[in-house]
């Protein structure tokens, strides 16, 4: 043991970095996710596009406005920026357009439809962005790096990834646990999430519920991949990657959970991070592999609780 | 108050409510007693905008409401508390009761009054008011239901089986609150549904009977 360690510890302690950073990009696609699923009660497939629509239009924006003379600095802004442009436009078009139709139909139908829309979406985002890949790094590059003490030795470390993608997500697990809880609209949000009619015959309008849950998370999934975006140059297939992930990042935690979606994302950003550098044929399974083990011994999920849901 | 003429229901493309007529005066205490799956539910949610009426008039307080959205409907000062209770589990009690007056963006002057009138006829949900929801008894969230009806229900409540599988003790003293609230608030119109044709004859004074989706006078 402490021969394997002399010889990977370095290694193991870049993986634990990455699958940080990469456990908060998750966990912002599945916090949305899962905040849409209680209220829409649609599994949306298309998540995963958002997520990939905010990370192209970031870099291309950024791209575009450095080259206008944009001091790096304001990069984070414009990150930002990008999150609520793709969720403010997207999301009550997708909202408005396509989803209110299925609302309270059969499950089967409600998953083509939104399968036929991350499909629309790829499309959309070849169509505009190609097949190249695209890179922006400049957000990540002005921070530099910083040495991380590991053991005896130290890792020199991107402090972006460190620092301001997981602070990005550890903000967002706070600020919304306190929006949810505290606040007028959170509450009436998680009164929709709990009994949409007995809601609604509380004088609550439900449809307005729906779209601003829905462009909510939708903001928060283009930002989880505007998040991204300095950190990878950008190719089509993105999207699915992210929703797979955030997909086992929910059953793993269980509906409604907010920091249960945190500490599982984690567990899915390390384990594939590991596999990644350890055995990278792993990559692909290892989620599945965590996701099948969690639900055999809790079915529904580490922080589940069991809900009888009325129809 | 609340008038149903001539309203049909349909559930999933089934009729359910079949052309009925149902009055509930100003201030009047009026009950609808029927078996189980005779539609008692089915009108209360009709009365609430919660299923569209295919045909007939919903009226509301003089007002036509056939084609008013449900989450207008409490606005007009109707209280309902659905039956299963089904209160917000992961809330407190107090924001249970203080939700509707919220949403419905009373001055805070004025849902704190309410919420004091509450706690002043049924004196249980003073001490309930910092617990979660979900962790009430069956009673204990019936009670927490009709304050939370009665937080919008200024002038009507509209009470789903609310003595349905309470121990004796506990609808004895759900009767004496509804009781002390026709008292202390004579103006509310209140409906109660129940399948015990019995039980409710000391609190209503009218009583309509249900039917396979048809009501008539009892
Ligand atoms: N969601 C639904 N889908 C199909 N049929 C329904 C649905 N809800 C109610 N029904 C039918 O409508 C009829 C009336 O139901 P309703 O719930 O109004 O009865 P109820 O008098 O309230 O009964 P209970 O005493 O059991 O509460 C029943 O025959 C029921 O089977
Ligand atoms: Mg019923």
């Amino acid at each position: 043991m402490a021969g394997w360690f002399s010889e990977n510890g370095l290694l193991l302690g870049l993986a634990l970095l990455d699958g940080l950073s990469y456990a908060a990009l998750v966990f912002m696609v599945a916090v949305g996710l899962n905040l849409v699923f209680g209220v829409l009660r649609i599994v949306n497939v298309a998540h995963g596009s958002l997520f990939a629509i905010g990370a192209y239009t970031a870099a291309s924006l950024g791209l575009f406005l450095s080259a206008r003379g944009l001091p790096p600095a304001a990069g984070y802004a414009v990150l930002l920026l990008a999150a609520v442009l793709v969720g403010g436009v997207l999301g009550p078009v997708i909202e408005r357009g396509v989803l209110r139709r299925v609302y309270g139909q059969e499950d089967v139908l409600q998953l083509l439809v939104t399968f036929a829309l991350f499909m629309i979406l790829e499309d959309v985002q070849k169509l505009i962005w190609g097949v190249q890949p695209l890179f922006h790094d400049a957000p990540m590059k002005f921070l530099g790096t910083v040495d991380v003490p590991f053991g005896e030795d130290v890792i020199p470390f991107t402090a972006y990834q460190i620092f301001v993608v997981p602070g990005v997500a550890v903000a967002t697990l706070a600020g919304l646990a306190w929006f949810l809880r505290r606040t007028l609209t959170g509450r009436v949000i998680v009164a929709v999430t709990t009994d949409k009619e007995a809601a609604t015959a509380m004088g609550i309008d439900a449809a307005k519920v729906t779209l601003l849950t829905f462009t909510f998370g939708a903001a928060l999934a283009a930002l989880g991949g505007a998040l991204a975006s300095p950190t990878t140059s950008l190719v089509p297939g993105v999207g699915a990657q992210t929703i797979v992930l955030s997909f086992a990042v929910v059953a793993i935690a269980g509906l409604g959970q907010i920091e249960g979606a945190a500490l599982s994302a984690l567990m899915i950003g390390m384990g594939r991070s590991i596999a990644v550098y350890f055995e990278p044929e792993l990559e692909v399974v290892v989620p599945y592999l965590i996701m099948v083990a969690v639900l055999l011994v809790r079915p529904q999920g580490l922080f589940g609780v069991v809900e009888t849901r009325r129809v | 108050m609340l008038e149903l003429d001539g309203v049909s229901v349909d559930i999933a493309g089934v009729p359910v409510l079949r052309a009925v007529h149902l009055h509930v005066p100003p201030g009047g205490r009026v009950a609808l007693i029927g078996r189980n799956g005779a539609g008692k539910t089915t009108t209360l949610r009709a009365l609430m905008g919660l299923l569209p009426a295919r045909q007939g008039r919903v009226t509301i307080d003089g007002r036509e409401a056939t084609a008013l959205p449900a989450h207008h409907r409490p606005r007009l000062g109707v209280g309902y508390a659905p039956e299963d209770r089904r209160l917000f589990g992961s809330f407190a009690v107090r924001d249970n009761l203080l939700l509707p007056a919220q949403v419905l963006k009373l001055p805070a002057a004025e849902t704190a009054r309410r919420l004091e009138a509450v706690f002043g006829l049924l004196p249980g949900l003073r001490d309930l008011a910092p617990r979660r929801a979900a962790g009430l008894s069956g009673g204990q969230g019936k009670m927490v239901a009709l304050g939370r009806a009665l937080m919008v229900g200024t002038r009507a409540v509209l009470l789903d089986e609310p003595f349905q599988g309470l121990a004796p003790a506990l609808a004895q003293r759900y009767a004496e609150a509804l009781k002390r609230l026709h008292h202390a608030l004579p103006e509310v119109s209140i409906l109660i549904t129940e399948s015990n044709p019995g039980l409710l004859r000391p609190l209503v004074e009218q009583s309509f009977v249900i039917e396979r989706g048809e009501i008539s006078r009892a």
